[in-house]
């Protein structure tokens, strides 16, 4: 676990809201290696979420560096940024954000379709345990269902990162609990660097590293020696 | 397939009211235009390929008496590049039943073919020799004249007999009438015939010589030099009149024709397209709106915004591609049968309806830029997506108050609904201004549509009873002494009687000039409803408009009467005709200044006898014009203009209906949620039903009582548009009018809210509450 896939560098975002300057991240440095499983933890407004979307590259900062393998995203155009998107990153909703109009199948192949090196579909689907159901429209399928078809979606596209913004937020624990299996499958077969951001402290017990957020900054990162299995977390 | 592509279809099938509803407004807006677009185009081709091969002659003398000589002297002066001498005349023909009086025009043609205004033979042969006569279609057709008939004519006062050897069509009557006062075709009174040039000459008591002369030129661009030129050389024969081409009558009624059609085409298609064009933009921007956070999913995923753009333009592109291709395909098939219609009115043998695949090709065309153009225009919210916003929960719309609520002595008087409904409206000002818009065009289209209805009824009468009102107009051969007209009153139970003149003139005003019949009236005349003064002329509104003159104006009467002078008169009165294009005046004044003292060419009748037939037999009288005629006419005139005012009926509530029906329909979809709470709350269908009323009913109110005075101002234009030396299109609206098309209006948007009923009576409501996808 020595090459570093995404390095963040004293990263601020600032929101102007009337006269007020709301200081959503601040000097914020970290570095996330390959194959590595980060949990982001954090109340709500404690700057997690922007960013996610900085090193996402769905948003950009106010200050600081994004580094992807060497690379500066802080200073990609929007087209640079979509390619990165496409080709290097692989979402993962709190509400899943499936394509109501399309099966869970169509859903994984939208992704697949459009970047350059993707996975198998039968395979993905396969890893997060769907591959009965992948004729099925998202309105057809349970919420955990529907994270796991988000989930493959993101996998298929061969990402080097997976980004998870609150994945279980809206799942009961048994669910969220089969949801985490599976990112950490997916971790460990596709070698994706996952980061999953969350306000459930229990998840951070299978972590590689824990990153501990409050008011825009990083308070506390730990290196956890000893992840446990998903099955054994508890909330 | 790719998945994208797979979303458009699904999504096309979900908003397939919608879709549909914009695929009929461009269906319909293609459809007309290329339907009246293509129709005038196959005129004008075959118009002029017409005029083309028969080579139609630019420039048509006539004079008292033309030498042969003449015919090769011309050619090569000014321009000229062939001349054709001829004699026409106005004969009589002999008919079995004596009540009938029907004049024929002769003309002398050569023995094998002419060089100018070549005849069309659809039957029988070109050839002739003496005794032998063809006939042009439409006079054959109406009077059942076959080959070999025998037909009998009165020339220079003796009966001839001739065998009808040929059936033909010539360039010169495309459009069959006598002259400008007739105001339509009407070929079974009067129809046109050719006899052999050197037999009719013998016949005729001309002396051999000739009365009229076409002349070909090398280019059309000196045609009012050499015009010119004609009318300083040739004065000496007694010159009467030199007409140019664009003058000629059935060439001008023709070239009126297709111009109106052109000019429809250019105007009514635009209304529905440009309607089309706002409401898929407005489709498009709600689905977009609606799609924001599957947009934003999507830019997450690493689709680019062009990619995005494409994927919902597509959506707009197939309404064009589909609505192109239908409205063009019925429009081509259409703009056969309307061509076919025209076929009735105009003679042109060659008319052939031919398939333009690059018109089909023009008008998808113009279909999918106008559906891209106004899909661009509502997608372009696309852009301003961020991703990262987009998964969150867009903040609640505003719940600002609105202006009237600030007026409390009314608002708080509301019921509940009715407050939600003001609510509604004025937040989503322009959804509801799009309604009210749509019913303002729909109600000032119908109310265009029964005017037009109404308006040719009234047109023919009030020309006919109102404005004209004598019962028989007699024409002679010839000037007569005024006291003539006694002689009527001792053959005829005459109510009333009245000596009158005739005459065309060339009307000058500075550069502008017309050849129109102008009249000489008795003064206080009870046949027309003018008053001539002692002095000046009286003219009708569009000759005034045309030659860009105002009472008080001095203007120029070039007198086609050989050894007659040329004069100039004050115009006096400017007044409005429904029909025709004439001035007035005075006769006596008429006769001192054009003319001789005391002599009149015809006589206005009102008499309860038959007069045609009492005055079958009576010398000097070339015709007999009788107000039942002219209104018999009329009638079968109407049968085509009850096809085209039901199709307007029809296409202007389709207009009303598609909107009001889409964009409840729109209303419905982005409101579920809105609506489900409501079911959940206690509310019926029926209530959530009668709110969305309510709202349709408040915009629908204001767009009908803005159609009234937009439905004048479309009839103001169409008088403008359609007004010919004709038609003068100036009847005010009345209240019945607007009451039909406000009675048409309502009816159609009450069927499209009847529709919208069901989309509300199947909302899945518990689906709506629970649904945070998109």
């Amino acid at each position: 676990m020595s090459d570093i896939v995404l390095k963040v560098e004293s990263l601020s975002k600032n929101y102007q809201m009337g006269e007020v300057v709301v200081k959503a991240l601040e000097n914020v440095s970290f570095e996330a290696y390959k194959g590595e499983f980060i949990v982001i933890l954090g109340p709500s407004g404690s700057g997690k979420s922007t960013l996610l979307n900085i090193m996402g590259g769905m948003d950009t900062p106010s200050n600081g560096q994004v580094y992807f393998n060497g690379e500066l995203i802080t200073a990609m155009s929007d087209k640079e940024l979509t390619m990165y998107r496409r080709n290097k990153i692989g979402f993962v909703f709190q509400f899943y954000n499936l394509m109501s109009t399309l099966t869970a199948r169509e859903n994984v192949e939208l992704a697949s379709e459009i970047c350059s090196d993707p996975i198998d579909i039968d395979d993905v689907l396969n890893s997060v345990g769907l591959l009965e159901r992948t004729d099925h429209f998202p309105s057809q399928m349970s919420g955990g269902e529907q994270q796991r078809v988000a989930i493959a979606r993101a996998v298929a596209k061969n990402p080097e990162i997976l980004l998870c913004d609150e994945p279980t937020g809206a799942l009961d624990f048994e669910t969220g609990i089969s949801i985490l299996r599976v990112l950490k499958e997916v971790n460990k077969k596709y070698k994706d660097t996952v980061i999953v951001i969350t306000h459930n402290a229990a998840i951070s017990q299978m972590a590689d590293k824990v990153i501990k957020m409050r008011s825009g900054k990083i308070i506390e990162i730990i290196k956890n020696k000893n992840p446990i299995a998903p099955e054994r977390i508890e909330w | 397939m790719k998945k994208l592509d797979k979303r458009l279809l699904r999504m096309i099938k979900i908003t397939k009211g919608q879709y549909i509803a914009v695929v009929l407004i461009i269906v319909t807006g293609i459809f007309i235009f290329t339907a009246v677009k293509n129709s005038a185009l196959n005129l004008r081709d075959t118009v002029n390929d017409y005029y083309d091969s028969a080579n139609f002659g630019d420039i048509f003398v006539s004079a008292v008496s033309l030498p042969e000589k003449i015919e090769k002297e011309l050619i090569g002066v000014q321009n000229i590049s062939g001349s054709e001498a001829r004699l026409v005349l106005d004969v009589p023909l002999i008919l079995d039943k004596e009540n009938e009086n029907v004049n024929v025009r002769v003309v002398s043609i050569d023995k094998s073919e002419n060089k100018i205004n070549k005849l069309f033979i659809n039957e029988g042969k070109r050839n002739i020799s003496e005794k032998n006569i063809i006939v042009i279609k439409q006079f054959a057709d109406a009077r059942k004249i076959k080959l070999h008939d025998e037909i009998k004519l009165k020339i220079n006062g003796r009966q001839h007999t001739f065998n009808v050897t040929g059936i033909a069509s010539s360039p010169e009557y495309v459009y069959i009438m006598e002259n400008e006062q007739t105001l339509m075709p009407d070929p079974e009174n009067f129809g046109v015939v050719y006899v052999e040039e050197n037999y009719l000459r013998q016949i005729s008591g001309t002396n051999g010589n000739f009365n009229e002369i076409v002349v070909k030129l090398n280019s059309e661009n000196d045609i009012d030099k050499t015009s010119d030129f004609l009318k300083d050389n040739l004065d000496k024969y007694g010159i009467k009149r030199v007409v140019k081409k664009d003058e000629q009558l059935s060439f001008g009624m023709v070239d009126q024709e297709v111009e109106g059609l052109e000019k429809m085409s250019q105007s009514v298609p635009i209304i529905f397209l440009t309607f089309a064009g706002i409401m898929l933009a407005n489709m498009l921007s709600r689905i977009v709106k609606k799609d924001r956070t599957s947009i934003g999913v999507l830019k997450a995923l690493g689709f680019t915004n062009y990619e995005i753009i494409v994927h919902y333009l597509k959506y707009a592109s197939t309404i064009g591609i589909i609505g192109g291709i239908i409205g063009s395909l019925i429009g081509t098939a259409l703009s056969s049968m309307m061509t076919s219609v025209y076929l009735q009115y105009f003679n042109i043998p060659m008319l052939s309806i031919k398939f333009y695949f690059s018109r089909i090709l023009a008008a998808i065309l113009l279909s999918l830029l106008l559906c891209m153009a106004a899909g661009l225009f509502g997608i372009r919210g696309i852009l301003k997506i961020n991703p990262a916003e987009s998964m969150q929960a867009e903040a609640p719309k505003q719940g600002k108050r609105i202006f009237l609520e600030s007026i409390k002595f009314i608002w708080n008087k509301l019921s509940f609904s009715w407050k939600m409904v003001l609510r509604n409206i004025f937040r989503e000002k322009k959804k509801f201004l799009l309604i009210a818009a749509a019913v303002s065009i729909t109600c000032s289209m119908l109310i265009m549509t029964f005017w037009m209805n109404d308006i040719i009824d009234v047109m023919f009468n009030k020309h006919y009873t109102e404005f004209m009102k004598m019962q028989y107009n007699v024409g002679f051969t010839s000037f007569l002494d005024e006291n003539t007209k006694n002689e009527f009153s001792e053959i005829l139970n005459v109510n009333d009687i009245e000596g009158r003149v005739e005459l065309p003139f060339e009307i000058v005003n500075g550069s502008k000039s017309k050849i129109v019949t102008v009249i000489g009236l008795e003064k206080n005349t009870v046949f027309y409803d003018v008053n001539v003064a002692d002095e000046g002329i009286i003219l009708s509104s569009n000759l005034a408009d045309y030659l860009n003159v105002r009472i008080g104006d001095k203007i120029l009467l070039k007198n086609f009467m050989p050894d007659k002078d040329d004069g100039y008169v004050i115009v006096k009165e400017i007044i409005n005709q429904s029909l025709g294009i004439n001035g007035y005046m005075n006769i006596d004044y008429m006769n001192k200044l054009f003319l001789d003292k005391d002599i009149i060419n015809g006589v206005y009748i009102n008499s309860l006898d038959d007069v045609s037939k009492i005055l079958d037999n009576v010398d000097n009288i070339s015709s007999i014009q009788s107000q039942s005629d002219m209104k018999g006419m009329f009638e079968q005139f109407t049968g085509m203009i009850a096809i085209s005012i039901g199709s307007m009926i029809i296409f202007s509530g389709l207009l009303g209906f598609v909107i009001v029906y889409s964009m409840t329909l729109m209303s419905i979809n982005e409101r579920a949620l809105e609506f489900s709470a409501l079911r959940v709350m206690g509310f019926t269908t029926k209530e959530i039903f009668y709110m969305l009323i309510k709202e349709n009913s408040i915009m629908s109110f204001i767009g009908i009582v803005l159609g009234i005075p937009l439905g004048k101002i479309l009839i103001d234009y169409m008088g403008k548009m359609f007004s010919t030396d004709i038609y003068t299109m100036k009847e005010p609206l009345t209240a019945p009018e607007v009451i039909w098309a406000i009675i048409f209006t309502i009816a159609f948007l009450i069927l499209a809210q009847l529709i919208t009923y069901v989309k509300i009576y199947k909302l899945d409501f518990m689906q709506s509450l629970k649904s945070r996808i998109s």
